[in-house]
């Protein structure tokens, strides 16, 4: 019954052998919840989905959806690639990812209240002592200082990767200043644009009201009072890969994109220059890493820093979101205990799994990776974007060497993972003018305000372009889609 | 508002102004050529001269070359080496309002942004090599769009009136250019040859998008005096001295940071110089009024870039794509 009449656009597609895909449960088989979806995407030939795919990457183009490559001097734009075929999730899938995403980011906010607190989760987890304290991530200077409205994950990109049977894993968490939620708003415009009748027929939640949300987190975790708070967005500027993003983020809050350099302290309070003279910042959502906040704190020779700016917020005069220092809860090593965390923390079982992963701190973990280098992922617990990493099933021996005496010189700098086979979604590859499986992730983000974690019906699904690749990410041949997360049974 | 997007603001409408305004001039031009019995050197050089670009011009290709319309216009449209070329001023239009997008309204951004993609595409110089006067009129609706959408599409406040200042100051120095350079290179064609100095007088209000407008005031009593006092003083024509000057001033006193008042009192110095009287000395001519204007209105933004930015060397097209 459910085998797709037409055969169109995806009648020739089949996912590879031993992978999960997102929309067919078989060659020709949907899964059930997309049939209708499916059907009408399907319904389209080729050439005319193609025809869509190009107006798609020209409304991108003209929109200036780009983001910027560093090695240009003349900061050369690029749009992030992108696949009209939408990402679709059930409801009953959202559910228990949304509820997953509550419960980990509650843990990882009373993590690090803990570690800048009482730390009383070292008598329990001796191990995590050294990962957290011996790190440039913990800043010593904000122990026991608790930030305005007791927030301090305000804004998280989770990043989630469905293995072989189907089953969500987090992969990542992003605590920092997690980037790519512009994207979710722009490619949703876009599919609106393009393919009205397939989006109207989806029953698809929105996702834009998500600017207004986190002005109401931002506001809401105020020193003054929300009514009388000023917020800014404080970007590095438009050479910075994510420019797009963070004036987008401006002009759909309606607050001021501000520069460090037009900011300053004074006083332990932080303000704007204008042209009618200095006006008093309450909120800062910035878009700065850590160590360029504050040149007097951290980095005597960034020149991108508000000098000042962490007196000001130890006095809580101004709220930073995220919060300094979050960087001891979302590195490689220390997610390996997050599920102890949610256990510590909340009493609770952890909703959604990880992936099992082996620190090579630990003499037992270090002994199993170095005899299965060619099985693991291997990871350097310090980087990000897909670098500084082993992938072990495709590696050289003499990659494997090099890690493997890379492992032993710093043992502490790597955790090792299973690799796991990433779930494929119909993608279109305009090199062969067809409809091809490729590797996707989904980036769900989540607002906490004093209130609690809230999560974007939706999210960055990227996806591996490239034929049998593995890197989602933008900078290394990744693109993405738009996420549908369809509506629940009213 | 902040300084630094103040000054963005500024500049956006600077260069936009300044793009719509060489376009305009070189299709003018190029329409004027084709049949007025000109030498080629009287229609182009004059051209180059309005954009101050006659010695960088002579030093790429030589003075001989101003004769040659195809070179200036190349200069004046592709030549990134040239500070007037169009190519580069778009290019620092949209580096301006890429600066400040969450200012500037989505649709403005799109037409910024669409006419840059456009120019550095195939598209455009093909039109350019097939369709001269297509690609020209291309280049002034997609600006003129944008004008019009700033001010249908914004909120009628602080960072609209500095595009707005920035728009009004450069278009005033623009019509003083062309005003001067035409009226200057008319006088000295051979007098007596009424059907081609009317030709010209009209050509020049043309290349100001003055041709209807002077003659709903005049009904086609055409001289070199009325044209000139049309351009100077005319209160309702939108691209006249006075009419930029005035409404450059109404927005001064409007955003004027506290405790500040030079750019202002320049401006009121400006307004009283630019009266019909200044004309009527028996020594007064239109080239020292606008030598005047001309050199007010410069000290004018010097003085505006201090008070209002903060800065004092804003003149120079680098630091404004900043």
């Amino acid at each position: 019954m459910r085998r797709m009449a037409v055969p169109g656009l995806l009648g020739e597609y089949a996912a590879a052998p031993g992978t999960f895909d997102e929309l067919f449960e078989a060659a020709g088989t949907p899964r059930p919840h997309f049939l209708r979806t499916l059907g009408l995407l399907g319904a389209q030939d080729r050439e005319d989905f193609a025809r869509l795919q190009a107006l798609a990457e020209r409304a991108l183009l003209n929109q200036g959806v780009t983001f910027s490559v560093y090695s240009d001097a003349r900061g050369t734009e690029k749009i992030m690639p992108f696949c009209l075929i939408p990402r679709v999730i059930s409801a009953t899938d959202w559910a228990h990812l949304e509820r997953g995403l509550e419960q980990r980011v509650r843990a990882l906010g009373l993590f690090l209240d803990d570690v800048y607190g009482p730390q009383r989760i070292f008598a329990e987890q001796p191990e995590l002592r050294h990962f957290v304290l011996g790190t440039k991530l913990y800043l010593p200077q904000l122990k026991n200082v608790r930030p305005p409205g007791g927030v301090r994950i305000h804004v998280s990109g989770i990043d989630l990767i469905r293995d072989e049977q189907g089953t969500f894993r987090v992969l990542e968490d992003n605590l920092r200043t997690p980037s790519g939620v512009s994207y979710v708003m722009e490619n949703r415009i876009v599919s609106k644009r393009v393919m009205p009748e397939v989006f109207e027929q989806a029953r698809v939640r929105q996702v834009d009201h998500y600017p207004a949300r986190l002005a109401e987190t931002l506001r809401a975790v105020s020193p003054e009072a929300p009514e009388r708070s000023t917020v800014v967005v404080l970007t590095p500027g438009p050479y910075n890969s994510a420019y797009f993003e963070h004036t987008f983020l401006a002009r759909t809050m309606g607050v001021e994109l501000v520069h460090p350099a037009d900011l300053f302290v004074d006083d332990a309070r932080v303000y704007v220059r204008t042209t009618r003279g200095p006006r008093r910042v309450h909120v800062i959502y910035r878009r700065i890493d850590d160590d360029f906040l504050d040149p007097d704190a951290f980095r005597p020779d960034s020149l991108l820093g508000v000098r000042g700016l962490m007196r000001a917020y130890a006095a809580g005069n101004v709220t930073l979101a995220n919060a300094p220092g979050n960087g001891v809860a979302d590195d490689k090593a220390v997610y390996a205990f997050v599920p102890d965390m949610i256990r510590f923390y909340l009493s609770e079982e952890p909703i959604l799994e990880q992936v099992p992963t082996y620190v090579c701190a630990r003499a037992a973990d270090r002994d199993y990776v170095l005899d299965h280098l060619e099985h693991l992922v291997v990871k350097a617990v310090d980087e990000a974007g897909g670098y500084g990493m082993l992938m072990g099933p495709q590696s050289t021996r003499e990659q494997r060497e090099e890690f493997r005496l890379r492992i032993l010189a710093e043992p502490r700098k790597y955790v090792a993972q299973p690799r796991i086979e990433l779930s494929s979604c119909p993608t279109w590859d305009p090199a062969k003018g067809q409809v091809a499986p490729r590797r996707v992730d989904l980036r769900p983000y989540i607002l906490t305000g004093p209130q609690g974690p809230w999560v974007l019906p939706g999210g960055l699904s990227r996806v591996a372009l490239r034929e049998g690749s593995y890197v989602v990410n933008s900078s290394q041949g990744g693109g993405s889609k738009d996420t549908w997360v369809q509506r629940g049974p009213t | 508002m902040i300084a630094r997007v103040a000054q963005h603001c500024f500049w956006l409408g600077r260069y936009l102004e300044r793009t719509e305004s060489t376009a305009r001039v070189l299709q003018v031009t190029g329409t004027l050529a084709l049949d007025a019995g000109l030498s080629a050197e009287q229609c182009w050089m004059p051209v180059l001269a309005v954009f101050g670009e006659r010695s960088n011009f002579a030093a790429r290709h030589g003075a001989e070359a101003e004769c040659d319309g195809e070179r200036v216009q190349h200069f004046l449209t592709w030549d990134e080496q040239s500070p007037s070329s169009m190519a580069l001023q778009l290019w620092h239009a949209r580096e301006n309002a890429r600066a400040i997008r969450e200012v500037v309204s989505l649709e403005c951004w799109e037409v910024i942004n669409e006419l840059y993609l456009w120019i550095h595409s195939d598209e455009a110089r093909a039109e350019y090599v097939r369709h001269r006067y297509g690609f020209y009129r291309h280049l002034r609706r997609n600006l003129q769009l944008c004008l019009g959408l700033f001010r249908n599409t914004m909120l009628h406040d602080a960072p609209l009136d500095f595009i707005t200042l920035g728009i009004m100051l450069e278009r005033a120095g623009q019509t003083a250019r062309v005003l001067d350079v035409h009226h200057h290179a008319f006088r000295q064609l051979p007098a007596g040859h009424q059907v081609v100095e009317t030709t010209l007088w009209l050509t020049l209000l043309r290349a100001c998008s003055g041709f209807e407008p002077f003659m709903k005031r005049h009904q086609g009593r055409v001289t070199g005096d009325a044209v000139a006092a049309f351009l100077l003083f005319e209160p309702d024509f939108p691209r006249s001295l006075h009419y930029c000057l005035k409404s450059a001033h109404r927005y001064l006193l409007r955003l004027r940071p506290p405790g500040t008042q030079g750019a202002e009192a320049l401006s009121s110095r400006l307004l009283e110089q630019l009266r019909p009287e200044a004309l009527s000395h028996p020594d007064a001519t239109v080239h020292g009024l606008l030598t005047q204007v001309i050199d007010a209105t410069t000290d004018l933004c010097v003085r505006l870039s201090a008070e209002f930015f903060g800065q004092v060397d804003m003149l120079g097209s680098q630091s404004a794509a900043q």
